[in-house]
């Protein structure tokens, strides 16, 4: 342990050690100098992942315009983004759920606005040779009635259900409108982002799982069976009700907004940031 | 006068800066708590532990953490079951059995497995291992305990094996020579002197790695399917699983504050930390009773000395000197007495089942010792072939597809279309922001609590209090830290999700090992040099200064190296605390959020479909960021000479 040491090695290391620190600090500390934008105006947005996609789209459009606006947009969760926007370290939150009453009562000034709306739709994989199911059907697999395919009309094959985290606002909508609040399967795997469950599903044969609109690529989106007619989840359907499963996002400020977060959210009200909606693969609100 | 006077300041300062682990431990198990009691209260004691149905959503939700717990316990057990013959295999091999030559490849080899950041094997496990165990088996989901296990195994390996060749290599070679001689063959002198010899610190590695096992976040996450079950039936390993550290990952973010289930999460994180420290302290206990009745020992450089137990003995101690959990000793008792039961237990098992295994034998072999030498050789061999395969498996697999993916663009663009277009540098310079913050704020306060700790006071009952608490800052997972650093400074101190709340917390989360890593390299001054430096009339300060700290920084250096890929490879202490999802700048404060190398890659991994060249490229960066930064440290370690500090 206590081998000879050289001078000449102990200054050479000394030396490396220093300039990896100084180098660090360095990288720790320059921060504050840069990027001071003169004369820009900013704004912050935080909160739930589902809905940043929305504002990331929206921004660029936004920034083209005005070229003296920045906003910052980061995730973290629809809970982040109340709370920020409550206790006022964020100008702007973004809400995939409504607010619940703890939250009212901690925050009773935030204002809602509904910026554009998500639809659920029910996935399974692409070998799965099942193309429409009705509600019940649907929550008889989520609560656990049908383990295997064929009571549902499809081939014998174990069904593989897999659902969002408990805390997720897409699951809380699921839960309300297609599970009439009853208890999913235990046996439920839960991920935590709708990627997750589309990745899961396009690589499981008896997977079946529930997305937003955006993540239906490489899976099969199934139709729903609505009094006897099987609809198909399009923009068309889900915006004019025919499609049942929709919830709305929100965007909270604390109090009316006013300066650039209030021009913020008119450009996404307005047309042209609803049509940026639609291209994100969100519902765009009926004009 | 004025030397005397900068001298006796220096020391004051030195003892108030120690004081920080202590208050550092307090704080963060206070803060829990302060979290975490209502669920306790109001769902009562016994149903929150007890409970089976985790439903925090339901109707009338129910908080049952038991399926978690046992989650937990299962997939670390059959972990163990997979990693201990593999990794024993290993330390054996590499202490006894390799040649100079091969020994200094393969201990690398085997160090730098520990160097993959964890959500590096979650994303090779949800690609390819899930797929794998579903087709193989024919099973219709791949996301289970099973492949919760083979990931938890594959990292903890490093970990035991390193501290179990530590063990092995410590036994003195006089044991070894004496059998020998007496005419045992090789394989009869390490199976029945040298491994009964180090079974004691063979025992404290299992459990080290199992502390790992429990404590690890994303990769188990990412494969066990978080289905909050127990299997049915108890040995289905095909059945998804979930795990509490896997139940705060995927439900922290989305949950809202001061609901009941927000508090659940917290009883979570207090059961986790109990689990633990439990585990953590049963490795402490093992090891403090290797040392036998001395209690502690300052080992002086000079303290080796010829002959018999005596130098078996001090050699132990060197053992324990490079896993100071060792010593936690009496201290830890009176910190947490709730703690101790649990750890005696864990403790008694495996040291029995070691001692059955090595000692007491209950196979007696019925082969010629030459041909049992020849299988026992064989699958020790085999035992270090498929470590070094599963090494190369993974490293090949995400340099092969990852090496399409990296161009001048990926490297200085940002990311566009929620990085499926564009590159990665600001999470590149995000992981260098945050590691670089957190260097900043745990090297000083490292470096001063080690030099208060071995410069400037003897062993007493604070040297041991601020060891403890440095011992369970180590052990705490880090999504542990995650929370505290979510709940304290994201929250209470409403920093927001910021760039100095991730380094705050990973500052925290990597000051063990630098105070580990500088304790030792100070120790392991001869007291020579000091008594030299006095001898000419420096004052204490100016001894350590210009005597003891310039031979000491190699090894300094090694910790702050190993730090520095710790804080650059974790996720979980940064998802709640500083990272975002995309940002086309770089932050321009402190109290903005920015990207990081491996949150970037867990939400490509999992958010964002259609990335995949993106997630192979950003995995290949952070592997080769983490592990050049690793590789300097066994570079260093090599240089120097410097004993292992893995």
């Amino acid at each position: 342990m206590n081998g000879v040491r050289f001078p000449a090695k102990r200054a050479v290391a000394r030396g490396a050690f220093a300039g990896i620190l100084v180098l660090f600090l360095l990288a720790a500390g320059c921060i504050g100098n840069e990027g001071s934008a003169a004369a820009s105006r900013h704004i912050a947005v935080t909160g739930s992942t589902t809905v940043l996609p929305i504002a990331e789209s929206e921004r660029e459009a936004f920034e083209a315009k005005f070229s003296d606006a920045d906003i910052k947009i980061s995730g973290g969760g629809s809970s982040v983004g109340i709370k920020a926007v409550g206790e006022g370290t964020a100008d702007i939150g973004m809400s995939s759920r409504d607010l619940k009453p703890e939250e009212v009562a901690l925050y009773p000034d935030i204002v809602r606005h509904e910026i554009a709306r998500d639809a659920i739709i029910l996935i399974v994989n692409q070998q799965n040779p099942v193309d429409h199911l009705t509600l019940d059907q649907i929550r008889g697999i989520f609560n656990g009635t049908y383990a295997n395919w064929n009571q549902v009309g499809g081939s014998d094959l174990p069904i593989v259900v897999v659902g969002r985290d408990s805390a997720s606002g897409t699951r809380e909508y699921f839960w309300e409108s297609v599970m009439k609040k009853g208890n999913f399967t235990s046996r439920q795997e839960e991920f935590n982002s709708n990627g997750g469950i589309q990745q899961k599903v396009s690589r499981t044969p008896g997977a079946i799982g529930y997305v937003g609109l955006g993540y239906t690529s490489g899976v099969k989106a199934l139709h729903l069976q609505v009094d006897g007619t099987s609809v198909e989840p399009t923009l068309e359907t889900i915006r004019d009700g025919r499609y049942p499963l929709s919830r709305p996002l929100f965007l909270l400020t604390k109090g009316q907004p006013g300066g650039l977060a209030k021009e913020y959210i008119d450009f996404i009200l307005s047309d042209e940031g609803q049509e940026i909606v639609a291209r994100a693969e969100y519902i765009p609100l009926p004009s | 006068m004025n030397r005397r006077l900068v001298d006796r300041l220096i020391g004051e300062v030195l003892f108030a800066v120690a004081l920080f682990a202590i208050a550092a431990v307090f704080f963060i198990i206070a803060f829990l708590l302060r979290d975490g009691y209502q669920i306790f209260m109001d769902a009562g004691v016994w149903n929150f532990i007890g409970g089976v149905q985790w439903n925090p959503a339901g109707e009338y939700p129910s908080f049952g953490a038991f399926p978690l717990i046992v989650g937990t316990i299962l997939v670390m057990a059959l972990a163990m079951v997979i990693a201990v013959p593999l990794s024993i295999g290993s330390a054996i091999y590499i202490a006894e059995i390799a040649a100079p030559g091969t020994r200094a490849v393969i201990k690398p080899a085997v160090e730098l497995l520990a160097g993959i950041p964890s959500v590096v094997y979650g994303f090779f496990g949800l690609i390819l291992l899930t797929d794998w165990i579903r087709i193989a088996f024919g099973q219709p989901s791949g996301s289970s305990w099973l492949a919760g296990s083979i990931l938890l195994a594959i990292m903890s390996l490093p970990t035991i094996t390193s501290v179990a060749e530590d063990a092995i290599s410590a036994v003195p070679r006089e044991f070894g020579e004496g059998s020998l001689a007496l005419g045992a063959s090789h394989w009869q002198t390490i199976r029945n002197v040298i491994v009964p010899g180090a079974f004691s610190g063979i025992s404290a590695a299992i459990i080290l790695g199992m502390g790992r096992a429990i404590g690890e976040t994303m990769a188990v996450l990412m494969v066990t399917g978080n289905a909050a079950i127990i299997p049915e039936p108890l040995t289905n390993i095909f059945s998804p699983i979930r795990t509490l550290t896997g139940t705060l990952g995927i439900e922290m973010g989305e949950v809202a504050f001061g609901s009941l289930h927000y508090h659940a999460l917290f009883g979570i994180a207090v059961i986790l930390l109990f689990i633990t420290l439990s585990v953590n302290g049963a490795a402490m206990l093992i090891i403090r009773r290797i040392q036998g009745t001395q209690g502690l020992q300052k080992p002086g450089p000079s303290g080796i000395q010829p002959g018999g137990f005596r130098r078996m003995r001090n050699l132990m101690n060197g053992i324990a000197l490079k896993w100071p959990f060792t010593l936690l000793a009496g201290a830890g008792t009176a910190f947490l007495p709730l703690l101790l039961a649990p750890p005696v237990l864990v403790a008694r098992l495996i040291d029995g089942i070691t001692s059955i295994c090595f000692v007491h034998q209950p196979l007696k072999w019925t082969f010629h010792p030459r041909s049992a030498q020849k299988w026992a050789f064989c699958l020790i061999s085999l035992s270090v072939l498929i470590v070094l395969t599963i090494l190369g498996v993974i490293l090949s697999g995400i340099v092969v597809n990852g090496a399409g993916a990296i161009s001048w663009e990926f490297l200085t663009q940002s990311p566009r279309n929620l990085g499926r277009e564009g590159g990665i540098f600001p999470a590149i310079v995000g992981t260098l922001y945050l590691v670089g913050g957190a260097l900043a704020i745990a090297l000083p306060v490292g470096i001063a609590t080690a030099l208060y700790l071995i410069e400037y006071t003897a062993d007493n009952a604070l040297t041991r209090g601020i060891r403890t608490a440095v011992d369970l800052l180590n052990g705490m997972p880090s999504i542990v830290f995650g929370l505290f650093g979510f709940a304290f400074l994201v929250l209470f101190l409403n920093f927001g999700v910021s760039l100095i709340a991730g380094q705050i917390t990973l500052g925290l989360m990597i000051l063990p090992t630098i105070i580990r890593t500088t304790e030792e390299a100070l120790r392991s001054i001869p007291a020579s040099i000091r008594e030299g430096s006095y001898a000419v009339g420096a004052t204490k300060w100016q001894t350590v200064w210009h005597a003891v700290l310039p031979p000491a920084m190699p090894g300094i250096m090694t910790g702050a190296i190993l730090s520095i890929g710790r804080a650059a490879g974790e996720t979980a202490p940064i998802m709640f605390t500083a990272a975002v999802f995309s940002s086309r700048f770089l932050p321009s404060s402190l109290s903005e959020p920015v990207m990081a190398l491996p949150y970037h890659l867990f939400i490509l991994t999992t958010n964002v479909p259609g990335a995949t060249d993106q997630q192979f490229g950003t995995a290949l960066v952070l592997l080769m960021l983490v592990l050049s930064i690793y590789l300097a440290a066994i570079l260093v370690r090599w240089r120097y000479q410097w004993a292992k500090v893995f």
